[in-house]
């Protein structure tokens, strides 16, 4: 098999045994597979499902240990973009066997990513199985939506570090799409990037997402955007459609992101899903 | 002659502690071993030990030796070459040179390789020698040299250096670690290919700088002195200054930019063994080599996230920097 860098690695011949998860969506997945007994260690990120926390940990994202990678005498190492290359390297060159992947930049690569990791854990029915599920999710809502005649405006706030939002590379970009709105800031070539505040203003989104770990943290973005000069004018805050979304189910490019998906159009097209939200 | 027996305990003690941190710097990591798993491992090597022990905890030892030694030996030189204390790697620009270059030839994909370094090696060597040559003609006034404006200018060099390689980094927006390795050093990717690239340009620079010591010691003498006692000051200050860049390049295209070992290093040991500056590059490298061994075992064990460590030899350097300074006045 290729990897995403391009790499080959030998198809395992039976379903690995200790496998090290080096990002959240990859810990994901693999439990949503039925793999989660044979996860051997994960980031300090990992913490869906809930089983997964008690997991052994090899650190962050960027700074995980090789060393406790190694001890955890692993038969797969899976990967992403987001790790150090030059880390995924040395552990490679410990003789690990490392399947490095990519962050989709659209929902249509996550079955594919799905299926991709059920090859190379030899769990090819089941990875099918759950990508056939999503997909179905996705075109009903598609089918939901057909023939829609406005597109609202949409914000996404990522609150707390400043005006941080998803740019047109971002897979959240398409799933404001594929849920029936436009994102404001699609046209900024990046995943995340920072957003201008006049630039809001002038947007003037008709509807904001806040991206919130807790509904705490929801209620202090929205009280900032409503208290702070020139966004309480924008329409969605005069209008009241500023909604939470779980930054823990969005940000991961995982299966969870079809719940993600479901919640934006119905808060984005609530005419088309029975009702008022 | 007084100071034979001190030297003779210095250096003892030296290699002692060098002994040490290099048995504790395989015993201590994330993966808890006992000295018994090591002995163990001595008298019956298995795969597991052998990638633990040697190939990730050793050959990281060995690294951050070579490195300790290299920033050192540099940093002894320059302050010889300066005539000034206050002169090493770091705070004369070459680090932060060295790591523009390294970081400019990643960013436009310069592959070249020669002499076994990598293109990013090449370019953080010749980035090195240039920023240290600028620091050098700028400061230059009437054959001499003045302090302030030898550290002023090699600050705003180093800070000019150092901007350029934030806004590489920047630009290729997916490096946080990256800009973490160029700015403040790591040795967590640390391989036995990098030390047995750098080790014999290492044990080059420390043969050429100990071949020349002599001539150093003609130096500290200003320069007119030195060339009529039979020194060719231009050529060995040539030669000084590429031995320097040449070593604060290698440690730079390895572990990043870790700044003041250069600095604190020499000054401990010229404070035990005296100027003369044959022995002063020998004990320098060695010494420098063990304490950037201790750095980087705090550095991997004091949290249990890594830290960078630049961080650890900062906060070691800066507040003896700042006693020199206070001193000085």
């Amino acid at each position: 098999m290729i990897d995403d860098l391009g790499r080959p690695l030998p198809r395992p011949v039976r379903v690995p045994e200790r496998i090290v998860s080096m990002a959240p969506n990859v810990t994901e997945i693999l439990f949503a597979l039925g793999l989660g007994d044979r996860v051997a260690g994960v980031t300090r990120f990992c913490d869906h499902p809930p089983e997964a926390r008690a997991l052994r940990k090899i650190g962050g994202l960027v700074d995980p240990s090789v060393e406790i990678v190694r001890s955890l005498d692993p038969d797969l190492v899976i990967a992403f973009r987001g790790n150090p290359l030059r880390l995924v390297e040395r552990i490679g060159k410990l003789g690990l066997p490392v399947f490095v992947l990519d962050i989709g930049e659209g929902l249509e690569d996550l079955p594919r990513l799905i299926v991709k990791i059920g090859r190379i854990t030899r769990t090819e029915e089941r990875a099918e199985e759950l990508a056939d599920g999503l997909r179905r999710r996705f075109e009903a809502v598609d089918a939901a939506l057909s023939g829609l005649r406005s597109r609202p405006k949409v914000f996404v706030l990522l609150y707390g570090q400043g005006l941080w939002t998803c740019g047109g590379e971002s897979y959240l970009d398409d799933l404001i799409g594929r849920a029936g709105g436009t994102n404001v800031a699609s046209g900024l070539p990046k995943k995340w990037a920072l957003y201008k505040r006049e630039r809001i203003i002038s947007d003037d989104p008709d509807v904001i997402f806040i991206l919130s770990r807790s509904s705490a943290d929801f209620s202090t973005g929205k009280a900032w955007l409503s208290g702070t000069a020139g966004i309480g004018a924008v329409s969605a805050v005069r209008t009241g459609r500023v909604y939470e979304l779980d930054e823990n189910a969005a940000s991961r490019f995982g299966p969870r992101l079809a719940d993600v998906l479901d919640r934006l159009a119905a808060l984005l097209h609530p005419e088309r899903f029975g009702g008022t939200p | 002659m007084s100071r034979g027996p001190a030297r003779k305990a210095f250096w003892a003690a030296c290699l002692l502690l060098c002994l040490a941190g290099f048995l504790v710097s395989l015993l201590a990591g994330p993966v808890r071993t006992t000295p018994g798993d090591l002995l163990r491992f001595v008298r019956n090597p298995d795969a597991a030990g052998a990638a633990i022990f040697l190939d990730l905890r050793l050959s990281r030892a060995v690294l951050a030796f070579l490195v300790g030694a290299a920033l050192a030996l540099s940093g002894a030189i320059l302050q010889g070459y300066f005539r000034n204390p206050m002169a090493d790697p770091f705070v004369v620009g070459v680090s932060s040179g060295a790591s523009l270059g390294a970081v400019v030839a990643a960013a436009i994909g310069f592959e070249a390789a020669a002499f076994g370094f990598s293109g990013p090696g090449l370019l953080a060597f010749l980035s090195g020698l240039g920023i240290v040559s600028l620091v050098y003609a700028l400061s230059l006034r009437r054959g001499g040299f003045k302090v302030e404006t030898i550290l002023l200018t090699g600050i705003a060099a180093g800070a000019l250096a150092s901007a350029l390689t934030s806004f590489f980094l920047f630009m290729r927006s997916d490096s946080y670690d990256q800009a973490v390795f160029w700015l403040l050093g790591s040795f967590q990717l640390a391989d036995w290919g990098q030390a047995a690239t750098i080790a014999p340009w290492v044990a080059v620079c420390l043969a050429a700088s100990l071949w020349l010591a002599r001539d150093m010691d003609l130096l500290a003498l200003g320069d007119e002195t030195a060339q009529s006692l039979g020194c060719p000051v231009r050529r060995v200050r040539k030669a000084f200054l590429a031995v320097s860049a040449l070593l604060a390049a290698l440690a730079v295209a390895v572990s990043g930019v870790i700044g003041f070992v250069g600095l604190v290093v020499p000054h401990w040991v010229r404070i035990l063994i005296g100027p003369g500056h044959r022995a002063l590059f020998a004990a320098s490298a060695l010494a420098g080599g063990t304490f950037l061994l201790y750095c980087d075992l705090v550095a991997r064990n004091l949290l249990a996230a890594e830290l960078p460590i630049g961080v650890i030899t900062a906060a070691v350097g800066a507040p003896f920097f700042l006693y020199l300074l206070h001193k000085k006045r």
